[in-house]
């Protein structure tokens, strides 16, 4: 047993043996916990990923005449001025207010940009009070010039992480990056042995005030993150699914932009990659096995993301020893993975931080108070308006073609009718095709009589159990104007259309459904 | 060796491809090609014992032939090391080292551009 106490005194001495969490891996393996508790004092743990709850609280300090800033850009980025008049916080994934930068340059971006030193054109609106008669400014900023520029970081350093492939069709691009189609790759983000939470699973040594390296920066640790949780299942002691979270502190003008960086995940947004390091003071032997944790013993789950659900199906668990072998395998196939977060750069942090203590410049604290551990779970949100799936939406009167149809009695059909689609499909209503009033015209501008030769055979569906909203995004992003209901067994049960949707946000679900 | 093969509209109607096949002891690996009537260009990899050869024979056909010396670069100022892109090169060119850099290896790149455009810090170019 040691205390944090005696070890910040080995640490003025010279004398504290601090071991990164890689190396503890190690060294509990081969001496075991209770030599490697006599023996070593600090464990040194590091992550350098994408953390999209970040940002900046600024204040910008007073002009003359005075403003009380409502609304203000950084480099034409959004900063939250909802503050007493020059504070604003400026959150690290709000896009580029300009439509042609959009989320190639957004709020992490901007953090980056003022860490290296460079200049950032500040605009802000104000409606002007008898105190503040300034309504509008426009001016240079640079972070040395700054009041005050403060990391806040209400979510950072998840305590392990859902892995992410795709089932689907189509690439898809994620807050967990680029997934390919027929589950082409899987990406992690996890930094595994290394990750700060993974080494001290019950939150034993880690709490309010624990003092942390953030950034290139001396930060600290202000509390639990948002969406901390405690309940997820375990194995070997460690959560097996996305678990503990912090809150982070520190100050902007202390930190290198090696450390953090603004990113951009494609089509997804800007996102702000951070870098901690959290030291372990190993006061007992319970705590040094905690952290000879090894990628190996760490589980994690591979989830499907082409299920745009709130809960998305696991493909299977594995463990991070795996994952970053570069191939796993799903399905019987031999499936690439890429890790969305730097090892290189969470070894960097775990090193740096442990030459900190080595040279006595960086001393442990004592938490102030220790994180929830127990009886903390995510409450999911609930929408008022009732959750609306396709098969809720009026079906109309299911109207068909069969691919040996001849183009003039399909094109009769569509006017009678008076509509655009029509699926084709075979004796057993299962869908084949799917055929417009165009092909029906391009049918015959180019002289082809059987419908076989024009329907469309690659089709983008619905199926009965999806959410409306789903669909919308689906109709919009392929810009098509309608597709076909599908049930399991692909057997064609309706048609929805862009209008079926916008008639659906003017005028609510159907009164009888509601009703049940 | 990696080389861009350019097709003027009067060679696209001839087998090149199939002769060069069929006469020299080489193999033959297209990566991207796009060809119409108006000519067009094929990037492909030659190896073998008569790649020389190979060569020498499609020059003589009329096929202009530029080898490809760098494709894909990485700014090493802006990469983090990552790994994002590791999994979405089609053929390996992207791997990890023993300490977690990333290297790209431009010998096997066929500058597809799908590391550039999902790289976060847009650390990846591709010269072509």
């Amino acid at each position: 047993m040691k205390t944090v106490d005696e070890i910040n005194q080995r640490i003025k001495d010279g004398d504290a043996v601090v071991v990164t969490a890689a190396e503890m891996t190690r060294i509990v393996r081969e001496d075991g916990a209770e030599k490697a508790a006599e023996e070593i004092d600090v464990v040194t743990t590091g992550t350098f990923g994408a953390m999209c709850s970040s940002g900046v609280f600024i204040n910008f300090g007073h002009t003359d005449p005075p403003i009380k800033m409502t609304k203000t850009y950084l480099n034409g980025v959004e900063a939250y001025s909802g503050l007493a008049a020059v504070d604003a916080y400026l959150g690290a994934t709000q896009p580029n207010r300009s439509p042609d930068i959009g989320l190639a340059y957004g709020g992490a971006h901007i953090i980056e940009d003022l860490i290296r030193g460079e200049e950032v054109e500040l605009v802000a609106e104000a409606y002007g009070t008898d105190c503040y008669p300034l309504t509008e400014l426009k001016t240079q900023i640079t972070l040395d010039k700054l009041n005050q520029a403060i990391m806040v970081n209400p979510r950072n350093c998840y305590q392990n992480y859902a892995a992410a492939t795709n089932s689907t069709e189509e690439t898809l691009y994620t807050y967990m990056g680029t997934l390919l189609p027929q589950m082409g790759n899987v990406t992690y983000s996890s930094a595994g042995e290394l990750s700060p939470l993974l080494n001290d699973p019950y939150f034993q040594t880690i709490g309010l005030g624990t003092r942390i390296f953030l950034c290139g920066a001396e930060g600290y640790i202000i509390g639990e993150g948002t969406q901390h949780s405690t309940e997820s299942e375990r194995k070997n002691g460690v959560p097996v699914s996305p678990s503990g979270t912090l809150m982070l502190k520190g100050d902007l003008k202390d930190m290198d932009s090696e450390y953090v960086r603004g990113a951009t995940m494609p089509k997804y947004g800007p996102t702000l990659y951070v870098g901690a390091g959290i030291p372990i003071p190993v006061l007992n032997e319970d705590i040094a096995l905690r952290t000879g944790i090894s990628d190996e013993d760490i589980g994690c789950r591979i989830m499907d993301y082409g299920v745009p659900r709130r809960s998305r199906p696991p493909v299977k668990e594995t463990n991070y020893q795996e994952l970053r072998s570069g191939v796993i395998e799903l399905e019987g196939q031999d499936v690439p993975t890429s890790s969305l977060s730097s090892y290189k750069k969470a070894l960097e942090i775990a090193e740096e931080l442990k030459a900190w203590i080595d040279k006595g410049k960086f001393l442990l604290t004592n938490p102030v108070e220790m994180l929830p551990s127990t009886g903390q779970s995510v409450n999911p949100l609930e929408i008022r308006r009732p959750f609306i799936l396709v098969k809720d939406l009026k079906s109309k009167k299911l109207i068909l073609a069969y691919p040996t149809d001849d183009i003039s009695h399909v094109a009769k059909k569509m006017v009678q009718n008076n509509i655009n689609h029509l699926p084709v499909v075979d004796d057993k209503h299962k869908l084949l095709g799917i055929v417009t009033s165009w092909d029906i015209a391009n049918a015959v501008a180019k002289g082809k009589n059987k419908l076989m030769d024009v329907m469309t055979k690659k089709v983008i569906i619905a199926r009965e159990d999806e959410p409306a909203d789903v669909i919308a995004r689906r109709l919009d992003k392929h810009e098509i104007s309608g597709l076909p209901i599908i049930d399991k067994d692909n057997r064609v049960k309706g048609m929805i259309t862009a209008e079926d949707i916008s008639r659906l946000i003017v005028d609510g679900p159907d009164d009888e459904e509601e009703g049940d | 060796m990696k080389a861009w093969l350019e097709f003027s509209p009067k060679k696209v109607n001839k087998a090149i491809i199939s002769d060069l096949m069929r006469d020299y002891d080489i193999s033959f690996n297209i990566h991207r090609a796009d060809i119409t009537p108006k000519g067009g260009k094929m990037l492909v990899e030659i190896s073998g014992n008569q790649s020389k050869e190979g060569v020498e024979f499609l020059e003589r056909e009329g096929i202009h032939v530029s080898p490809i010396k760098r494709v894909v670069k990485k700014d090493e100022e802006k990469c983090v090391d990552c790994g994002a892109c590791v999994s979405l090169c089609p053929v390996k060119a992207i791997s990890n080292t023993e300490d977690w850099t990333i290297e790209v290896d431009d010998q096997i790149c066929i500058g597809c551009d799908f590391c550039t455009s999902s790289c976060p810090t847009r650390a990846i170019k591709v010269t072509k």
